[in-house]
């Protein structure tokens, strides 16, 4: 059953979201939670292209929207975006250098981030622009860039297709 | 590998109309997205209960190392506090009692009458975004959405999702909350007259601290009146001893004297700005409005909120011209960093409360 990636995708997505709402609700550098559920889709997206970065975003965004207090789908819409523009890298860098790979991860943080807010902003839930937005995209790009090691191995060992997958 | 494309985008699209389908319905507040919540929510939490067990050490080192010194300062700061305010608390507790045996006197509601539950804060919000925290209780204890969220120092959020065992409270300074306020004036001021013949209903034992002034009536009576300011509020102590006849006198102002209030709006504005206070009546009735004045809950048949829940002070005052009134920035009573226990007032207004 585990040979699924889908399947092992489900499993490790629930996981990294009770990381996500322990651990990393928790640790809070500057006051900034950083968001495992964001990086594992961009690191989906960077390895594994558009269409695999939109889907594993989309499912992941629903799992988190479950457990937020945001509206249901909103979060897999501005995920699902994320995980298909991280996947545009590997258009652009098929054979990627490591720490050209980093700055892509921190970049598409960014945006992703970005898109979080524009979402929340199109369907009318409050958005203060403040100095602190600023201070919350730099920390969470700070931390994703961190953790992309681990979780670069991670969303390879869960994407990967196995035989049983081909 | 064509129709593993042609798959994969029928996967996106499908997932991509989910998804806008469950925000449109989440919109609307419909009850099967409340359940599909509720569901995940059951599957999902025995794997959150094991990562919070595994990952407790991991959080609690990150504390030690990021908070000790703050909490060893914290500590001796609030200690410090404490001893001063204790005479205070002694003070006010008894206003406050006063203040509601008046007003059950007179019929009117008083928060004393309002049946509460207390809950404990299992989480904070997992996104930087929004103000909202997590508690132990729901609908298993009558909690319902909207009921208003106190702890030891006054309002601190509405309850806005619920679930059988846990819900979620906004706090008030997330941009998407609001509530009508009242904003009391004490600026003037006030001159005592005493009403011979009515007989008190209640007595109070003076508190010991420092007399500011005292007013002997030597002809009827003696009155000891003991002013102490609490953060905006005066607290008067009037001990009234029986005179020989058996006759007592009470302590009225006299109602031009009594304190004059504006009601409002207030409205969050992220954990970095204050909340600010809207809608103000620009009256020269109302005079100018200081720094210090009480933010108390306005109440009514559609608020949320029983009327007279202590919000925050006013820290700032923000002149507009025309007729838009002054703005008013607000400092919240109670402290939103570090919230352990609330308090949930199980009070819903007349306008929402189900017929039986």
């Amino acid at each position: 059953m585990l040979a699924s990636r889908w399947t092992r995708l489900i499993l490790v997505l629930l996981v990294v979201l009770a990381l996500q709402t322990t651990l990393f609700k928790e640790l809070r550098p500057f006051g900034v939670a950083g968001q495992v559920m964001l990086l594992f889709v961009i690191c989906a997206g960077i390895q594994f292209g558009v269409s695999i970065g939109a889907i594993v975003g989309l499912i992941a965004g629903l799992m988190f929207d479950f457990v937020v207090s945001t509206p249901a789908g909103l979060g897999s819409i501005a995920l699902g975006i994320t995980g298909a523009t991280a996947g545009l890298y590997l258009r652009f860098f098929p054979n990627p250098i490591w720490w050209l790979r980093l700055v892509s991860i921190g970049f598409v943080s960014i945006i992703g981030e970005i898109y979080i807010l524009i979402a929340q902003a199109m369907i009318g839930l409050g958005v203060v622009l403040e100095f602190r937005l600023i201070k919350i995209i730099a920390v969470v790009t700070v931390i994703n860039v961190c953790l992309t090691p681990g979780f670069l191995l991670i969303t390879r060992w869960t994407l990967s297709e196995r035989k049983k997958d081909r | 590998m064509a129709s593993k494309n042609t798959t994969r985008r029928r996967a996106i699209i499908l997932l991509t109309l989910t998804s806008i389908m469950l925000v449109t319905l989440d919109l609307q507040d419909s009850p099967k997205v409340a359940g599909l919540r509720s569901l995940f929510g059951t599957l999902f939490y025995p794997v959150e209960g094991v990562a919070r067990v595994i990952t407790r050490p991991v959080g609690n080192a990150w504390y030690g190392v990021t908070n000790y010194n703050k909490l060893l300062d914290e500590n001796s700061l609030l200690r410090q506090q404490v001893a001063q305010q204790e005479g205070a608390t002694v003070a006010a507790a008894a206003s406050v009692r006063l203040s509601q045996e008046l007003l059950a006197l007179n019929g009117l509601p008083t928060l004393a009458g309002i049946n509460a539950v207390t809950a404990q804060v299992i989480g904070e919000s997992p996104t930087s975004f929004s103000q909202k925290i997590e508690i132990n209780q729901g609908t298993d204890s009558g909690i319902r959405v909207g009921m208003p969220v106190l702890n030891a120092a006054g309002l601190i959020g509405r309850i806005t999702k619920v679930f059988a065992n846990r819900s979620f409270v906004m706090l008030i300074t997330d941009p998407d909350f609001s509530i009508s306020v009242k904003v009391v004036s004490t600026g003037r001021k006030t001159t005592e007259s005493t009403v011979r013949g009515i007989t008190s209903v209640t007595t109070s034992t003076a508190v010991p601290l420092e007399p500011i002034s005292n007013t002997p009536d030597a002809e009827t009576t003696t009155t000891t009146t003991t002013t102490i300011p609490i953060a905006g509020f005066t607290a008067v102590v009037t001990t009234l001893p029986s005179t020989p006849q058996g006759l007592t006198s009470i302590t009225v102002p006299l109602p031009s004297d009594l304190d004059v209030r504006e009601t409002g709006v207030i409205q969050g504005n992220g954990p970095t700005r204050q909340p600010t206070v809207r809608f103000i009546d620009n009256s020269l009735r109302f005079g100018s409005i200081e720094a210090g004045v009480p933010i108390v809950t306005a109440g009514g048949s559609r608020s949320l909120a029983p009327p007279d829940v202590l919000i925050g002070v006013v820290s700032r005052v923000v002149e507009r011209v025309g007729s838009a009134g002054p703005l008013l920035e607000i400092e919240i009573a109670a402290e939103l960093t570090n919230l352990s226990f609330v308090r949930i007032l199980l009070y819903q207004p007349i306008t929402e409360k189900k017929s039986p």
